[in-house]
C-alpha cells in the first residue's frame, strides 16, 4: 500500500487543544491494526504524527508500536519487541501508561517470572498491569513449582499458595486413586488465573477413575487460551473422542505410557472401520496394512483373530482376494471363528443365501467339533442343526429343490479358502466327503437334531415342516419318530389320530386317542379330540347304515362332560335326528328336529344343523326332505345370525358345515343390509364356511359387511376380502394382503401378518411359474404407507359388487415384456365402481426394494 | 469416589471366559465355576462384576441357550475395536512429568 507523503494537513487554531478535533486518516491506522498490519500502520501514523506533533496523534503512534512489540513477541522476536519497547518508552511520555500491559509481556518474553511477577507486590500498581500478568500467568507459566516457590511475591501470595495447592493436587492425581476431597482446591480461586489448572486436575482424577463423561464435561470448560488447554487433545485421544488427531511428541509419549501401545492399535483400528465404512479399496487396503502392523506391536496374540475379521469384511465388500491377503500378511486361518463369523456375515446380510450360509455353518461344526468347541453328538451340534433347518425354510418350499440342485452342482466344498492353511486345518476338510449335502435338506438336519437332543421345540419344529409336505406320510412319519423317542408327550399321538381319521382309519385313530388320554385325560386338546373322533365315529356308522351303532356312538358322546357345553347338545340331536331318519322313524325324527330349534332358538339353525349332521352320514336328498317339516323362514329371524351359529358348532366339533346353495340369495341380501348389525364373529364364520365350498361371492358379501364395521378387525376382513377375490384380481388380493400385513404388524398381530404372509406365499407359489417376474419386486415387499391402507380400506368398503368378469387386459404372458407404467396404463381403467376416485391412488407404486444382487458362491476365488 | 457401573456381558463376550471354564466343561463344572466366581466377587461388595458372572452363568447353565450364544454372539460388523479386551482400558499411574512434559511442549 502506498501513502501519499505530500499531503499537508490543516493545523487546529489552538495548540494542544485538539479535542473533538478529528485526527486525519487515524480511522485508516485503526483499520490497518484491526487487520493485523502493524507495520504499515506504525508507518502512517508515525508520518500523521510527524505532521500533526498532537497529543492524540502520539497516543494513536504509541498504539500502533504497542501492536507492533505484541506482534514481534508473537512471532519469537522477543529481542527486537524488547528494543522497541525501551526505544517507545523512552521517546514518548504517554508511553508508560499505554505500554504498561505490554510491558508485562516483554518481561514475561524474557522467561524471567520473578521479573514478571515483581509488580504485584505493589499495592499501587496499575490495574491494567495487574490484569496484564494475570493474562500472562493464565495463559504462559506451565511450571506450578517456579510459581509457587516465586521469592518476587511474598510466600503468602495467594498466586504462591494457589500455584502449591495445584502441584499437590497434580501430582496426587497422576501417581494413584484420590478422594473427592482432594479435588476441592479451596485455595485456587474460580476466577483467578489458574482456574483452569483446577479443572485439570479434575478431568483428570475423572480420566483415572473411568468416569469419560464427567472427564470430557471438565475438558470442555477448560479456557481454551489457557496453558492447561494443551492437555485437552491428549487427554481427548485416550478418551477415544478424537482418534484422528496428529499429536505431538510429548503428547504421544505420555499415551503410550498412560494407555500402553495399545492406544495406537486401537487409533489403527479405529481408522480401519472408518475405512470399511467408505467401501473404497484405495482407503481400505493401506488401512488394514497398519492396523495389522499395529496388532503386530501392540498385541500380537489378537492378530489371528484380527485377521479373520478383516476378511470376512473384505468378503462382504467383495474386496480382490490378492490385494487383501497381500495387506494382511497371508492368509487368515480358516478355523471355526472364521467360518461362524463368515456364516454371520452372510446370514446378517440385506441378501442372504440360505444355501450357502448352511453349507458355511456346516463348514463351521466341522472345525468346531475338531477344536472341541463341542462334541460331535452334543446339545450344541443339535442346536446348530436346529438353527441350519430353519435356515433353510427361508426358501420357498417349491424352490428349494431347485435351489439345490444349481448350488450342488457348483458347490466346490469351498476348497479354495484351504489353500495356504496349515496341516491342522487342511486335514479337518479332508476328513469329510464332498459329496455329502446332507445340510441342504431341512428333513436330515431336523433328523439330525431331533436324534441328538430329543425334546419338544425340535420336534414340533420338524413336524410343522413335515405337514407342509405334499406327502402327508412324511408328518405321520415324524409324529411316529416323536412318539418313539419321547413317548410321554400326547401331541404326536393326537397328530397321528387326526391324521388316521382323515385317512377314514379310525379304529387306528381310537387307539392314538385311547393312548393320549392314558398320558393326558385332562388335557383340552386330547378332550376335544375325543369329541371330535366319536363325532367322526357316527357319521361313518350313519354312512354305514347301522343305527344302532349310532345310537351307541351318540350315547357315548352324551357321556362326554364336554358334550353338554354350549350348542354341542344341539348337534348330538342332530345325529340323533340322521339315526331317525336311517331307521324311518319319522316321528322320533321330528322329535328330535324339534328339540334342536329350541336349543339354537331358531328354525333355520334347526334345518342346517339336520342338513349338515344329514350331509356326514351322507343321507339323501329326499331323505333329508321326507324328514325335515316344510317350515317357511320367519322374515325377522337373521339367516346369517342361524347360519354363523351352526357353522361356528360344526367347526368346533370337526364336521366343518357348508351354506345350502338356496341360501344364497337371502344371506346376500342381509349382509348387504346389515349396516353393522350383525357381530364380528359371526361375518367371520359366514365368511370362513362360504370359502370352504368355493362360495366366494358370500365370502365377499360377508368381507364387506365386517369392513364396514371398522375397528381392531379391518384386517382380519382384508384378509378374508383378499381369499374371496377370484383370482385374476390378483393385483388387488396383493394390496389386500400388504395391507392386513401392514395393518397387523402396527396392532402387533402376528396370527393375522402369518396368515397372509402364507396366503400371499401359497398364491405366488401356485403361480410362480407364470409369474417369475414379480419376484424380485413388488411381490416381496411387504410396506405400505398409512395413506395407502387408508386408500386400500376405503377401495375394498365401496366395492360392493363381486367382481364377476375379468376386465380386458393384456395376457400375464405379453405383460412380461412391458415395463411397469405401461402395465399400470393397461389396468387403470379396469377398476372403474362406485370408488374410481380411489384407483389413482391405489394404483401408486409402493416403494421398490433394491433388486437382489446375485452374489457368486463361494470357492469360485473370494479367499484371504 | 464415584465408580462407573461395568456394563453386563456383550454378545461378543465368552461367558466361558468370564467363569474361567474350559469350552468342554460340563453342567456341574460350570457351576462350580460360578459359586466359586460368586464368593470372589459377592454382590453386596462388586454388584456390577456379580451381575457379569450371573449373566454369564445364565447363558451357560441351558445347554441350547448356551450354543444358540454360540452360534450368533459372533457379530461380523461390530466396531474391530471391540475386539480389544476391557484389560486393554487400563490406564497407568505415571506420575505429574509426562503430563507436564506436554504442557511445556512449543
Amino acid at each position: 500500500m502506498k501513502y501519499n507523503q505530500e499531503t499537508r494537513l490543516p493545523r487546529p487554531s489552538v495548540h494542544g487543544t485538539g479535542a473533538g478535533v478529528p485526527i486525519p486518516q487515524e480511522e485508516n491506522v485503526r483499520a490497518l491494526l484491526a487487520k493485523g498490519k502493524t507495520k504499515p500502520a506504525v508507518e502512517l501514523a508515525r508520518e500523521i504524527h510527524k505532521r500533526c506533533g498532537w497529543p492524540e496523534t502520539e497516543v494513536l503512534l504509541v498504539d500502533a508500536y504497542a501492536a507492533r512489540i505484541r506482534s514481534l513477541l508473537k512471532t519469537g522476536l522477543k529481542e527486537e519487541a524488547k528494543a522497541l519497547f525501551e526505544l517507545v518508552h523512552k521517546r514518548y511520555s504517554s508511553a508508560a501508561a499505554r505500554l504498561a500491559d505490554v510491558g508485562v509481556l516483554v518481561s514475561a518474553s524474557s522467561g524471567n517470572l520473578e521479573e514478571l511477577l515483581r509488580p504485584l507486590n505493589d499495592p499501587a500498581v496499575l490495574p491494567e498491569i495487574r490484569r496484564a500478568i494475570a493474562c500472562v500467568v493464565k495463559g504462559q507459566v506451565c511450571d506450578l513449582s517456579a510459581l509457587a516457590e516465586c521469592r518476587s511475591l511474598t510466600a503468602d501470595h495467594p498466586l504462591r499458595t494457589a500455584a502449591a495447592a495445584l502441584l499437590r493436587a497434580f501430582a496426587a492425581v497422576t501417581a494413584g486413586p484420590v478422594e473427592e476431597s482432594a479435588l476441592v482446591l479451596p485455595e485456587v480461586s474460580h476466577r483467578g488465573p489458574l482456574a483452569s489448572w483446577k479443572i485439570l486436575v479434575r478431568a483428570i482424577a475423572y480420566f483415572y477413575q473411568q468416569d469419560d463423561a464427567a472427564c470430557e464435561r471438565c475438558l470442555g470448560i477448560i479456557d481454551p487460551d489457557s496453558a492447561p488447554a494443551r492437555l485437552i487433545p491428549a487427554l481427548r485421544t485416550m478418551l477415544h473422542t478424537n482418534s484422528g488427531q496428529r499429536l505431538a511428541p510429548a503428547a504421544e509419549s505420555l499415551m503410550a505410557l498412560v494407555c500402553g501401545s495399545k492406544v495406537s492399535l486401537r487409533r489403527a483400528l479405529q481408522a480401519l472401520d472408518s475405512a470399511f465404512q467408505t467401501r473404497l479399496q484405495d482407503k481400505i487396503l493401506p488401512e488394514i496394512q497398519r492396523a495389522v502392523a499395529a496388532c503386530e506391536v501392540a498385541y500380537p496374540q489378537l492378530l489371528e483373530r484380527l485377521r479373520q475379521h478383516i476378511s470376512v469384511r473384505a468378503l462382504d465388500l467383495d474386496l480382490p482376494t490378492r490385494k487383501v491377503r497381500a495387506a494382511l500378511g497371508g492368509a487368515s486361518i480358516k478355523n471355526a471363528y472364521f467360518w461362524r463369523l463368515y456364516a454371520r456375515s452372510v446370514e446378517s446380510s440385506d441378501e442372504p443365501l440360505e444355501l450357502l450360509i448352511c453349507a458355511q455353518w456346516e463348514q463351521f461344526r466341522r472345525h468346531a467339533v475338531a477344536e472341541g468347541w463341542f462334541r460331535e453328538k452334543g446339545s450344541e451340534a443339535a442346536a446348530l442343526y436346529l438353527h441350519m433347518a430353519e435356515v433353510l425354510l427361508e426358501v420357498p418350499a417349491e424352490a428349494l429343490e431347485r435351489e439345490r440342485s444349481k448350488f450342488a452342482a457348483r458347490f466346490s466344498g469351498f476348497q479354495d479358502y484351504y489353500e495356504d492353511q496349515p496341516p491342522v486345518i487342511r486335514e479337518v476338510q479332508a476328513k469329510y466327503k464332498k459329496s455329502d449335502l446332507y445340510f441342504l435338506s431341512p428333513s436330515q438336519l431336523f433328523e439330525r437334531a431331533c436324534a441328538i437332543d430329543p425334546h419338544r421345540e425340535a420336534f414340533e419344529r420338524w413336524l410343522n415342516w413335515a405337514k407342509q409336505e405334499s406327502d402327508g406320510r412324511v408328518a405321520d412319519q415324524v409324529a411316529e419318530r416323536w412318539h418313539r423317542a419321547l413317548p410321554l408327550h400326547s401331541q404326536p399321538l393326537l397328530y397321528l389320530m387326526e391324521s388316521a381319521e382323515k385317512r377314514g382309519a379310525l379304529n387306528r385313530a381310537t387307539a392314538f386317542l385311547a393312548q393320549a388320554q392314558k398320558l393326558d385325560a385332562v388335557n383340552p386338546e386330547v378332550r376335544r379330540a375325543a369329541l371330535r373322533l366319536l363325532v367322526a365315529q357316527t357319521g361313518r356308522h350313519l354312512q354305514q347304515r347301522k343305527p344302532h351303532l349310532v345310537e351307541q356312538d351318540v350315547a357315548a358322546l352324551e357321556a362326554l362332560p364336554q358334550a353338554q357345553l354350549a350348542d354341542r347338545p344341539a348337534f348330538l340331536a342332530a345325529l340323533r335326528w340322521a339315526g331317525a331318519v336311517v331307521r324311518g322313524d319319522a316321528e322320533l325324527a321330528s322329535r328330535f328336529f324339534g328339540q334342536i330349534g329350541r336349543v339354537l332358538g331358531s328354525s333355520a339353525a334347526a334345518i342346517l344343523a339336520c342338513e349338515n349332521a344329514g350331509a356326514l352320514g351322507r343321507l339323501t336328498r329326499a331323505d333329508f326332505d321326507r324328514h325335515v317339516p316344510q317350515v317357511s323362514l320367519d322374515p325377522r329371524d337373521s339367516l346369517v345370525v342361524a347360519t354363523a351359529r351352526v357353522c361356528a358348532l360344526g367347526d368346533d366339533l370337526g364336521a366343518p358345515f357348508t351354506i345350502p346353495t338356496a341360501w344364497h340369495a337371502r344371506l346376500w341380501q342381509e349382509l348387504t343390509n346389515a349396516h353393522g348389525e350383525l357381530e364380528r364373529w359371526q361375518l367371520e364364520m359366514l365368511g370362513k364356511a362360504a370359502l370352504r365350498t368355493n362360495q366366494k361371492e358370500l365370502a365377499y358379501a360377508a368381507s364387506g359387511a365386517g369392513l364396514e364395521m371398522g375397528g381392531d378387525q379391518e384386517a382380519r376382513f382384508l384378509l378374508l376380502r383378499a381369499r374371496a377375490l377370484p383370482e385374476w384380481e390378483f393385483e388387488r388380493r396383493d394390496d389386500c394382503i400388504v395391507a392386513t400385513v401392514e395393518l397387523g404388524r402396527r396392532r402387533g398381530d402376528m396370527a393375522i401378518i402369518n396368515e397372509a404372509i402364507e396366503l400371499r406365499r401359497g398364491h405366488r407359489n401356485a403361480m410362480s411359474k407364470f409369474l417369475d417376474w414379480l419376484v424380485s419386486e413388488d411381490w416381496q415387499d411387504f410396506s405400505m404407507t398409512t395413506e395407502q391402507i387408508h386408500a386400500v380400506l376405503q377401495h375394498e368398503k365401496h366395492s360392493r359388487a363381486f367382481p364377476r368378469h375379468a376386465p380386458l387386459r393384456v395376457s400375464f404372458r405379453e405383460t412380461v415384456f412391458l415395463d411397469d407404467q405401461e402395465l399400470e396404463k393397461d389396468d387403470a381403467p379396469c377398476t372403474l365402481d362406485d370408488s374410481n376416485q380411489l384407483v389413482p391412488q391405489m394404483g401408486q407404486p409402493r416403494e421398490k426394494r433394491p433388486k437382489r444382487i446375485r452374489r457368486d458362491l463361494p470357492g469360485q476365488g473370494d479367499l484371504f | 469416589m464415584k465408580t462407573s457401573r461395568q456394563p453386563n456381558i456383550q454378545l461378543n463376550e465368552d461367558p466361558r471366559e468370564i467363569l474361567g471354564v474350559p469350552p468342554d466343561a460340563g453342567d456341574e463344572r460350570i457351576r462350580n465355576a460360578y459359586l466359586q466366581k460368586v464368593k470372589e466377587h459377592p454382590p453386596d461388595r462388586e454388584p456390577a462384576t456379580f451381575e457379569r458372572i450371573r449373566d454369564a452363568y445364565e447363558v451357560l447353565r441351558d445347554p441350547r441357550r448356551r450354543a444358540l450364544h454360540m452360534f450368533l454372539s459372533a457379530d461380523p460388523r461390530a466396531p474391530l475395536v471391540s475386539l480389544l479386551p476391557a484389560s486393554s482400558q487400563e490406564r497407568k499411574f505415571t506420575g505429574a512429568d509426562p503430563w507436564l512434559a506436554v504442557l511445556r511442549e512449543k
